[in-house]
């Protein structure tokens, strides 16, 4: 392995300029509550102490680890599901911390594609790829169960996007997520024709060999038989989830009023913005969940048009450098985690900042290395370390 | 396998483009927001937390002629909470510091979490120690708050409770929550003059409405509600109401100045206290009201219609001199009692021997109105009473005022059919009976009528303003009335005149009619009507329901009445 390769200076540049505006931000959203300020100054720190020593961490120990991170990430799961505390059940407690079971688990998701996936591309293991499907759907259905539909929602396009990383063509893709299509597509017999159909097509464009055939036949058919029957077992409020999740309209007191004064916000702060401290709709107390989901309204009233897109142009910045790391890394590995790590990061992008506009649902995802939290902040400052790692050291393999 | 960097060349070309289109995308939507739509925003950010105030206007002030105050406001306390802030399981606590009803408590928690960032009233009109106990716990209900509304106050609610009626929530509220409007009488019809115009005050709150600082200069104050004087006299009004109460019946009396077209005095006995209403009756007070025998709700003084009896005679006796079936000195055959007519006994009250139409009217005798009245014909007297405000609203503005009734031939064609009446019909509507209902209203005008020559003005109770358009054509001459007064001033002045015993006492010279009707199988309804010209030009008309003879029982009512105008006319002299 060579060292001391040279510094990536936009990717650092992007990454504290982040820290630093999110922890203002926060300091401002905070409100009267400036204990809120103080501890997300405690988790940033933290996490530049865990990005430092993920950036030099020997990524080949973190490919061995993957069965016991996956264990690890199995256990935290299953206990949230059973212990699970705060608002949605969601955060398990453990001491005096509080963790997110469910950013782990994109962790150990990214990881374990990772190593698996250029795997499965390389050689034809009999039962790979159904043992990668069950190991990662496992992951998934757990995360869903925390509930978190949106982080398993995330889950699902990253896989997506490793799986294209990996250079499996489209055929591969939509065979990797015709498990999820076939599940979705159980709502009406009529779309779950449809969808074996396509199925059955793209079996036979690929060429498929008999046994390819009939597990897939199988697999899903199974899947989509069961589908009514899990929901069956889901308690009505996590049913209710899912709906308010496909359709938001639904609930306009709620997950609506909060898009609506998002949307107040972020268009009240016009070119140049109220100003800091001096956003109306987050210091009045408008703007729900200001600190944590929302938090990029308050940075957009306040810092106007010229402040948002300075900040989306941080995160593109960082996500191309991270990008540009994975294609020059010569190791699978770590090129797969870096890719995974930037599509995580353009994902959560993309559908945080589309909730404060009105776009997209609304979902429990944070901002990365902005909302307010601890978990999904060191979880990112892991994986930005792992990708700064990548970067520095793309000879190696 | 080692790979080369060409490996992963057109998965990161993909990336970057769906990435650079996702963000362009989010841009997009930022320039659509901050600055396309950006005033927009900003105008309802401001709006979001600039918090209009309605303050309500207080409430016009009803007065007597005489200044006396009979409907004014009061300040009264509201408790309004934000369903939000509101932890409900202070919800037994908030109902016992208000001794509400949890029933009803939750029912307005309920209407409350309809709107939960906004306040919702509660509970109103409570009085200051209510409103404190609430106050001295606010620190421990988070979300509720007090505030102060002006209340309604009826000083005399039972005596004017039909004219001037009560207010309550408003139906659909206009404004703002709590917002009163007139639910019957003087209050509804008055509503909008009497409701005046609500200020605005402007303050800049939080989200869950706390107030931040006060928004000056755009301050708009309340203008209140017009005052309104009514033609009515508190001080006859009351003494009517204890002089009917004192017969021990329901009954109802009106007076009237002939000259003016005022009304002084509409008194339905018994009333009910117009305070209980305001901001929603209690149930108890409700059922209370409705199981009364006395039927408090009913309005007696103008919409009731009565068989007049007597009283019409003074009518009957014009229409007979106008139309030449009879003249002064006119004497049908004696009154014996009892009237033989086409196989039918028409009784008379009384034996009465041979009288023209003075002592007709004096002794009130229905056997020379049978015989008289027979020769004429059932739809002019019909269209001659008409003129003198019978069968249709003499008003047409009080609440629910009754039209009474004529018989004329079609009316009792449609009630008997075709041959299915007769002369009968007409003999028995001459003395005010059968088919003739009136108010005890209409009844008053007909002496204002006769008192006045046909020259009264438009009714009004609100002083200085005509209140009705109606006005009278009685086709009437001089000689007429001069023959019905004098037939008038008998039946008090001659010592066989029905209401001689009760009201010949009095210093000044009554005019006056009784009236002793029919009334089914229940016991006759007393009647008097008539008129003084000294010390004021009034009219009148007492209506005792069941009360027996109208000279023995309504007559002394009639009497208190014209007492107390004498009294008051010395006091003011």
């Amino acid at each position: 392995m060579k060292r001391n390769e040279k510094t990536d200076w936009f990717f650092l540049v992007s990454l504290c300029l982040l820290l630093f505006l999110g922890l203002i931000n926060i300091y401002s959203a905070s409100g009267s509550q400036k204990s809120l300020f103080t501890h997300q100054l405690f988790f940033v720190l933290a996490g530049v102490v865990i990005f430092l020593g993920a950036s030099v961490f020997p990524l080949r120990f973190l490919e061995e680890s993957v069965p016991f991170l996956y264990i690890f990430t199995l256990v935290l799961l299953v206990l949230t599901i059973f212990f699970g505390t705060g608002p949605a059940g969601r955060w398990l407690q453990i001491g005096p911390a509080k963790i997110q079971a469910s950013e782990i688990a994109k962790l150990c998701m990214i990881v374990l594609s990772a190593r698996w996936l250029p795997a499965l591309r390389r050689e034809f293991v009999t039962g790979g790829v159904p043992l990668y499907l069950s190991t990662v759907g496992l992951l998934t259905a757990l995360t869903l169960l925390q509930p978190d539909l949106g982080t398993a929602a995330a889950m699902v396009m990253i896989i997506f996007g490793m799986i294209y990383w990996a250079g499996f063509g489209f055929n591969w893709i939509f065979l990797f997520l015709s498990p999820l299509s076939a599940a979705i597509s159980s709502i009406k017999f009529v779309s779950w024709i449809t969808f074996t159909v396509i199925l059955c097509a793209v079996l036979y464009r690929s060429a498929s060999r008999p046994r390819r055939w009939v597990f897939f036949l199988i697999m899903t058919s199974v899947i989509a038989a069961a589908t009514p029957s899990a929901w069956g077992l889901l308690r009505p409020y996590q049913q209710a989830r899912l709906t308010t999740f496909l359709n938001p309209e639904a609930d306009p007191h709620g997950a609506g009023w909060n898009v609506i004064q998002s949307k107040v916000a972020i268009g009240s702060g016009g070119i140049t913005g109220q100003g800091f401290l001096n956003g109306s709709q987050n210091e009045l107390a408008f703007l729900p969940a200001r600190h944590t989901d929302f938090v990029f309204s308050v940075w957009a009233e306040e810092w106007g048009f010229i402040g948002s897109l300075f900040l989306l142009v941080l995160y593109a910045v960082l996500a191309w450098r991270i990008l540009v790391g994975a294609r020059h890394s010569l190791n699978q590995f770590n090129s797969m985690l870096a890719a995974g790590t930037a599509v995580f990061i353009i994902i959560h992008i993309f559908v945080n900042v589309g909730m404060t506009l009105g776009m997209m649902p609304v979902t429990g995802l944070p901002l990365p290395l902005i909302t307010y939290g601890g978990s999904h902040l060191i979880t990112e400052m892991l994986l930005l370390g792992f990708s700064y790692n990548v970067i520095r050291n793309w000879r190696s393999y | 396998m080692r790979s080369s960097s060409a490996f992963n060349e057109k998965p990161y070309r993909s990336i970057m483009i769906v990435t650079i289109v996702a963000f362009l995308i989010l841009a997009g939507k930022l320039v659509e927001l901050q600055i396309v739509k950006g005033n927009y925003y900003r105008e309802l950010s401001s709006r979001n937390h600039i918090r209009s105030v309605v303050r309500p206007a207080p409430r016009g002030i009803v007065r007597d002629r005489n200044g006396v105050v009979l409907a004014d406001n009061i300040p009264a306390f509201t408790v309004s909470l934000v369903s939000l802030e509101f932890d409900s399981t202070n919800t037994r606590l908030l109902g016992n510091l208000l001794r509400m009803d949890q029933e009803r408590l939750r029912e307005r928690l309920d209407a409350a979490e309809a709107t939960p960032y906004r306040s919702t009233l509660i509970i109103s009109g409570l009085t200051v120690g209510d409103a404190g106990r609430v106050a001295d716990n606010l620190y421990r209900l988070g979300g509720v708050s007090v505030d102060v509304l002006p209340r309604r106050r009826y000083s005399y609610g039972s005596s004017f409770c039909h004219l001037i009626g009560y207010v309550g929530l408003a139906d659909s509220t206009r404004v703002f929550e709590g917002e009163l409007s007139g639910r019957t009488g003087l209050e509804r019809i008055l509503n909008e003059r009497l409701a005046g115009e609500y200020g605005v005050i402007r303050e800049v709150v939080d989200a869950h409405g706390r107030v931040v600082e006060r928004f000056l200069g755009e301050d708009v104050e309340p203008s209140p509600g017009e005052n309104i004087v009514l033609t009515l006299d508190s001080r006859l009004q009351s003494a009517a109401d204890s002089l009917i109460m004192s017969t021990g019946h329901e009954g109802a009396a009106v007076v009237l100045n002939y000259e003016t077209g005022e009304i002084l005095v509409l008194s339905s006995v018994p009333g009910f206290d117009t305070n209980h209403f305001i901001g929603g009756i209690s149930s108890e007070n409700w059922n209370n009201i409705l199981s009364d025998p006395g039927k408090p709700l009913l309005n007696r003084a103008w919409a009731t219609a009565y068989p007049p009896g007597s009283t019409y005679k003074i009518v009957t006796a014009a229409w007979l001199l106008e139309s030449g079936i009879v003249d002064e000195n006119t004497m049908p055959d004696p009154c014996y009692g009892t009237f033989h007519f086409a196989g039918s006994d028409f009784r008379c009250w009384s034996t009465h021997g041979r009288l023209n139409i003075i002592g007709a009217l004096a002794q009130s005798c229905d056997t020379y109105f049978y015989r008289t009245s027979m020769l004429g014909d059932m739809d002019e007297m019909a269209e001659f009473s008409s003129g003198f405000g019978m069968g249709a609203p003499v008003t047409g503005i009080l609440p629910g005022e009754v039209s009474g009734a004529l018989p004329t031939r079609e009316l009792l064609n449609q009630l008997f059919g075709q041959g299915g009446w007769g002369l009968g019909n007409l003999m028995i509507a001459s003395i005010g009976q059968g088919e003739v209902l009136a108010t005890p209203l209409q009844i008053a005008v007909t002496a204002a009528l006769i008192a006045s020559g046909g020259e009264l003005p438009p009714l009004s109770v609100l002083k200085n303003e005509s209140f009705s358009e109606a006005t009278w054509e009685t086709n009437t001459s001089e000689d007429t009335y001069r023959i019905v007064r004098e037939g008038m001033r008998e039946v008090v002045s001659s010592s066989q005149g029905t209401l001689h015993q009760s009201m010949s006492y009095l210093p000044v010279q009554v005019f006056g009619k009784s009236g002793t009707a029919e009334n089914g199988t229940n016991e006759d309804h007393a009647w008097v009507n008539g008129y003084i010209e000294e010390p004021m030009p009034v009219a009148f008309a007492v209506i005792i329901e069941n009360g027996g003879h109208g000279g023995v029982v309504a007559g002394p009512v009639a009497a208190g009445i014209i007492e107390k105008i004498l009294e008051i006319s010395y006091e003011t002299e």
